[in-house]
């Protein structure tokens, strides 16, 4: 009950700072809380499942499209044009997994990197469905039963989609399946010994987690009302990776902190040095893996415990 | 009687590594499978446990064929085992590694099973206690000496409620004391009906414990029989000091 009311809280809080901002910052703020809802589905891939995948962007870019193209070329309701796009996430996701057990770690990568790559190329190259290296664009959100979500309101759908992912990963992470999860990052040998299906376990997180991410591209669709090829390329794909690795792999609370640092960090950075910030998130990522593998949260840890 | 092995053969290229091996283990039964290095101990182990398929023979468990099952079939089917070298899940606690041993008693619910979640927990922080690691339930697992690391490899075993455990080696790398303790645990497992079959060289510590032992070389069974038997079965000293040796 106490639990459920925080999370009824943080709805309310973070949705309602959505309604004193202005244009600008409204924007600024869903990119974060996107990015966000993506480091949390990663984290739950990358740092809990073990899975090195570097396709998690690139179903983000395919829940972005797909949602748009099936609004408005195939003309489905917007309910069902979301659940069609969250479906072909989980298919391709599937598709990807499925083979992909067969390979563990650095074939793993290699697979995905080769999928997100030939998804950046199905956007250039898709002609009228996927509107080349220009995208799609002027659109906007269509009507459901004659209401458009618009401004804050908006927002604070996007607030709602990053509270569900957090909830679902973080109930999945509490249950079986998430021990199950790291105990196939940890040991594949011993986990199937205790009688976990080692394959079935990552098709399960890689499918679940690329859907997530799917549906946070369905609603980023809708930010900038355009989406292009230059968006989903391999640089975002890397910088989810920085996330979750800098804030702390294996954490949902590494991976919020990760995100809004990595994404903010910019912002403060370019009045300083320009374009240069890829440099400092470079030296920050070495720094990270060299003397803190376990991420901010990991070093919040070691302070609390030379204190206590 | 719980455990079948007839016939169980397994060539790797032109070595005979196991050869047509025959044995049984009965519920609530200590079963020793000793022999020199590269007797055929721990391939037979794996055959049983799914790890590497067999080339002939059977293996039947509570009256099913089990040979070519995977390994998280067979756990499912209640045999759990231990590694010789540890093999916690390096990223958890000492009962979330125990809960991962509990994972085929679990219903495949994940939402709206608190209830499930309380008392497979209270279960394993039970167990944690049970094998001899109390107070350290919520230690990360990283922190345990090698001879914690084993117990808590038993621990996880027996959370999966198995009819059969297979121990590789429980002994290897402990002290004395370590060792004493661990065959207490071990005659205790038995005493609630889990039959255990236990790979171990160290005879010191297998004679005394075990009810019955069965002796390896070279693949194939050479003695079988009451530890007092076996240790004064001439194939056995043969064996093990070469025939040249004054016994």
């Amino acid at each position: 009950m106490k639990r459920l009311l925080s999370w009824v809280l943080a709805a309310v809080v973070l949705s309602g700072i959505a309604f004193f901002m202005g244009g600008y910052a409204n924007d600024v703020y869903r990119k974060l809380l996107l990015w966000v809802a993506l480091a949390l589905s990663y984290n739950f891939l990358f740092g809990i499942s073990g899975q090195v995948a570097f396709s998690h962007f690139s179903f983000y870019g395919i829940g972005a499209y797909a949602v748009v193209i099936f609004v408005f070329q195939l003309g489905l309701p917007l309910p069902l044009a979301v659940l069609a796009a969250a479906g072909l996430c989980a298919v391709l996701a599937a598709a990807v997994a499925i083979p992909s057990t067969r390979l563990e770690g650095f074939y793993l990568a290699l697979a995905t990197l080769a999928f997100a790559q030939l998804f950046v190329v199905v956007l250039n190259e898709g002609g009228k469905v996927t509107g080349g290296p220009g995208g799609l664009a002027d659109y906007r959100l269509p009507e459901i039963l004659g209401f458009r979500l618009a401004g804050p309101w908006y927002t604070a759908l996007i607030v709602l989609l990053v509270l569900g992912t957090a909830a679902l990963l973080w109930r999945l992470d509490r249950s079986w399946f998430g021990r199950a999860c790291r105990a196939v990052r940890d040991s594949p040998e011993a986990a199937a010994a205790m009688g976990v299906d080692v394959a079935r376990t990552k098709v399960i997180a890689f499918t679940l987690a690329s859907t997530l991410a799917g549906f946070a591209g369905m609603a980023y669709a809708f930010v900038d009302n355009t989406v292009s090829p230059t968006i989903f390329g391999l640089e975002n794909a890397f910088l989810l990776l920085f996330m979750v690795i800098i804030g702390g792999s294996g954490s949902h609370a590494g991976a919020v902190i990760g995100a809004v640092l990595l994404y903010l960090l910019p912002f403060g950075l370019s009045p300083l040095i320009g374009h240069h910030h890829a440099l400092v998130f470079g030296v920050v990522m070495v720094a990270a893996i060299l003397l803190q593998p376990k991420g901010l949260v990991g070093l919040a840890g070691l302070v609390r415990r030379a204190r206590a | 009687m719980i455990l079948a092995v007839a016939g169980l053969s397994k060539r790797f290229g032109g070595l005979t590594a196991v050869a047509g091996l025959d044995f049984v283990v009965g519920k609530g039964e200590i079963l020793g499978l000793i022999g020199p290095n590269g007797a055929g101990k721990s391939t037979t182990f794996n055959l049983i446990a799914g790890v590497s398929g067999a080339d002939a023979g059977e293996v039947c468990f509570a009256g099913e064929p089990i040979l070519g099952l995977a390994p998280h079939q067979i756990a499912r089917r209640g045999i759990m085992r231990t590694f010789q070298h540890n093999r916690p899940f390096a990223g958890m606690s000492v009962t979330d590694n125990v809960l991962v041993g509990a994972h085929v008693r679990f219903s495949r619910r994940v939402f709206g099973n608190a209830g499930e979640e309380r008392a497979q927990r209270d279960r394993a922080e039970g167990l944690v206690e049970f094998v001899g690691l109390s107070g350290l339930q919520a230690a990360d697992v990283v922190t345990l000496s090698f001879g914690q690391g084993r117990l808590l490899e038993i621990a996880r075993a027996l959370a999966g409620e198995p009819r059969l455990l297979l121990l590789d080696e429980p002994a290897a790398g402990l002290t004395p004391v370590e060792a004493e303790r661990i065959a207490g645990l071990i005659r205790g497992i038995a005493a609630r009906g889990i039959a255990v079959l236990l790979i171990e060289h160290d005879m010191r510590f297998l004679l005394p414990l075990a009810h019955r032992v069965v002796v390896l070389n070279f693949g194939a069974k050479i003695a079988e029989g009451t530890p007092e038997a076996v240790r004064a079965d001439p194939a056995v000293l043969n064996a093990y000091l070469g025939s040249h040796a004054p016994a």
